[in-house]
C-alpha cells in the first residue's frame, strides 16, 4: 500500500530499557515481545495495548544481563512504562527492568542511553554464608549459585577465602 | 524518594544488591524490612551511596504474638512494620503508636474499614499500599489485589491517614523504579502525586525515629541542647 503523507504517518518514543535476570536465564527477542505484549494486555487492556503498540525493536540479552529498545505511540510513554514495569518474568525466568531513558529516533535512543555494554563476566568460587559457591561477578554483583537458586548479592556481602 | 525491600535469607537478594540495584533505578534510599537479615548497614550505605535504614517487620498469626515481637523489636531497629492481613492483626496495627507502618492489610483475609483508618490517623500509624500483586500477578489474584486498593485508597483519602507505597520486592529483580511505580500507579487510578508521597514517607519515617533515637531527644517538644541565655 501507497505509504502515508508525512503528517499522518504514526509519531513514536523509543524506550530503552535495560534488563536483568540470573545468570542462567536464556531469553530471545521473540519472548520478551511476547511477555511485553501479554503484560500491555493485561495490565491496560485490549484498548490501551492497541492505543501503546509497543514492539520490540532491538534486543540483546546475554549471560544475566541486556539491553532492549521498545518503540511505543508518542502519548502513550506513561502507559507503556507501567505495561514495562509490569513484566516480572520471561520464558519462566524473572527479570529485572528499568527504563533508561526515552528518546525521539531510534538512533538517538541507542546512542544515549545504551552505548555502554554490560561490563565484562567472571565467573569463580565465593566463600557467600560461611559456604563455597559459585559466584557470577560484574560490576561488583555477585550472583551466587545455592542449593534453593540464586541469590543477589554484592562484593561487599562476600567474606574473603582464608585457605 | 525509598523503597522497603525484604532482604535476604527473607528474599533472595543481599541488602548490599537491593542497595546497588536501588542507587541505579534512582531512589533515595533502601528500607531493609530484616526478619533474619543482618547486614552491615554502615558499609552498604557507603558502598551504595545511598541511606539504608534498619528495619524489622513482624510477621506473625495473631496480635497476641505480633505484640510480643513489637516490644522486642522496637528498642533495635529505625522503623517497624507489622504485616496485616487478617482484620485482627490490622485493627493490633492501627491501635498501637510504636508501630511505624501497617503493611499488606489487604492481603489474604484481611479487609480495612473506615474505623481502622481513623485509628490509624490518629495513631500515626502508616497503612502500606502493596504494589506486589499489581506488577507480579495476573488474572483473579490482581483483580482482587485491585479491588483491595482502591477500597484502601478511598478509604485513607476520607480519613486523611497516613500512607506509604512499596512493590514489596523480595530480589533485586523485582525492584521497579520510581517512575515506574508512578506510571504503574497512574493505570491503577492513583494520583502520581500520591504514589511519590507515599514512596517519600518511608525516608521521613525513617528521619523522624532517628531524630527520637537520638540522645538529645528527651519527648516531642523537648530536646536536650546548648542553654540559651
Amino acid at each position: 500500500m501507497k505509504h502515508l503523507p508525512k503528517h499522518l504517518q504514526p509519531r513514536w518514543r523509543y524506550l530503552a530499557v535495560g534488563l536483568e535476570a540470573w545468570p542462567d536465564a536464556d531469553l530471545t527477542r521473540g519472548d520478551f515481545q511476547r511477555a511485553v505484549w501479554y503484560a500491555a494486555g493485561n495490565l491496560l487492556g485490549d484498548p490501551g495495548s492497541a492505543d501503546a503498540d509497543l514492539r520490540v525493536l532491538s534486543f540483546e540479552f546475554g549471560a544475566g544481563a541486556g539491553a532492549a529498545v521498545v518503540r511505543v505511540r508518542r502519548g502513550e510513554v506513561g502507559p507503556a512504562r507501567a505495561a514495562l514495569a509490569c513484566v516480572s518474568e520471561v520464558n519462566g525466568h524473572p527479570v529485572g527492568l528499568w527504563v533508561r531513558g526515552v528518546s525521539g529516533t531510534v538512533r538517538a535512543c541507542e546512542e544515549r542511553y545504551l552505548g555502554r555494554r554490560a561490563g565484562v563476566r567472571a565467573e569463580r568460587r565465593v566463600v557467600f554464608e560461611n559456604d563455597r559457591r559459585r559466584g557470577y561477578v560484574r560490576d561488583g554483583n555477585v550472583d551466587v549459585a545455592g542449593p534453593k537458586g540464586f541469590t543477589g548479592a554484592a562484593e561487599l556481602d562476600l567474606e574473603s577465602e582464608s585457605t | 524518594m525509598y523503597e522497603a525491600v525484604h532482604a535476604h535469607p527473607d528474599g533472595s537478594a543481599t541488602a548490599a544488591r537491593f542497595a546497588a540495584t536501588a542507587a541505579r533505578t534512582g531512589y533515595d534510599g533502601v528500607v531493609i524490612r530484616a526478619r533474619d537479615a543482618t547486614p552491615d548497614y554502615d558499609a552498604v550505605r557507603e558502598a551504595s551511596g545511598i541511606d539504608v535504614v534498619d528495619a524489622a517487620e513482624v510477621v506473625a498469626p495473631d496480635p497476641e504474638r505480633a505484640s510480643g515481637a513489637v516490644g522486642g523489636l522496637r528498642p533495635e531497629h529505625t522503623l517497624l512494620s507489622v504485616r496485616g492481613g487478617t482484620d485482627r492483626l490490622n485493627r493490633f496495627a492501627v491501635e498501637h503508636e510504636r508501630v511505624d507502618v501497617l503493611t499488606r492489610p489487604m492481603a489474604d483475609d484481611g479487609d480495612v474499614n473506615h474505623v481502622l483508618t481513623n485509628c490509624a490517623a490518629e495513631n500515626g500509624v502508616r497503612i502500606e499500599f502493596d504494589f506486589g500483586p499489581v506488577l507480579r500477578s495476573t488474572g483473579g489474584e490482581r483483580v482482587r489485589a485491585l479491588r483491595g486498593l482502591r477500597k484502601l485508597r478511598e478509604l485513607v483519602a476520607d480519613a486523611d491517614a497516613p500512607f506509604v507505597v512499596s512493590a514489596n520486592p523480595a530480589s533485586h529483580l523485582e525492584l521497579r523504579a520510581p517512575r515506574e511505580l508512578v506510571a504503574v500507579g497512574e493505570v491503577v487510578g492513583f494520583d502520581p502525586e500520591t504514589v511519590r508521597a507515599g514512596l517519600r514517607e518511608w525516608g521521613a519515617l525513617a528521619e523522624r525515629n532517628r531524630h527520637r533515637q537520638s540522645e538529645s531527644f528527651i519527648g516531642p517538644g523537648v530536646e536536650r541542647g546548648r542553654r540559651d541565655g
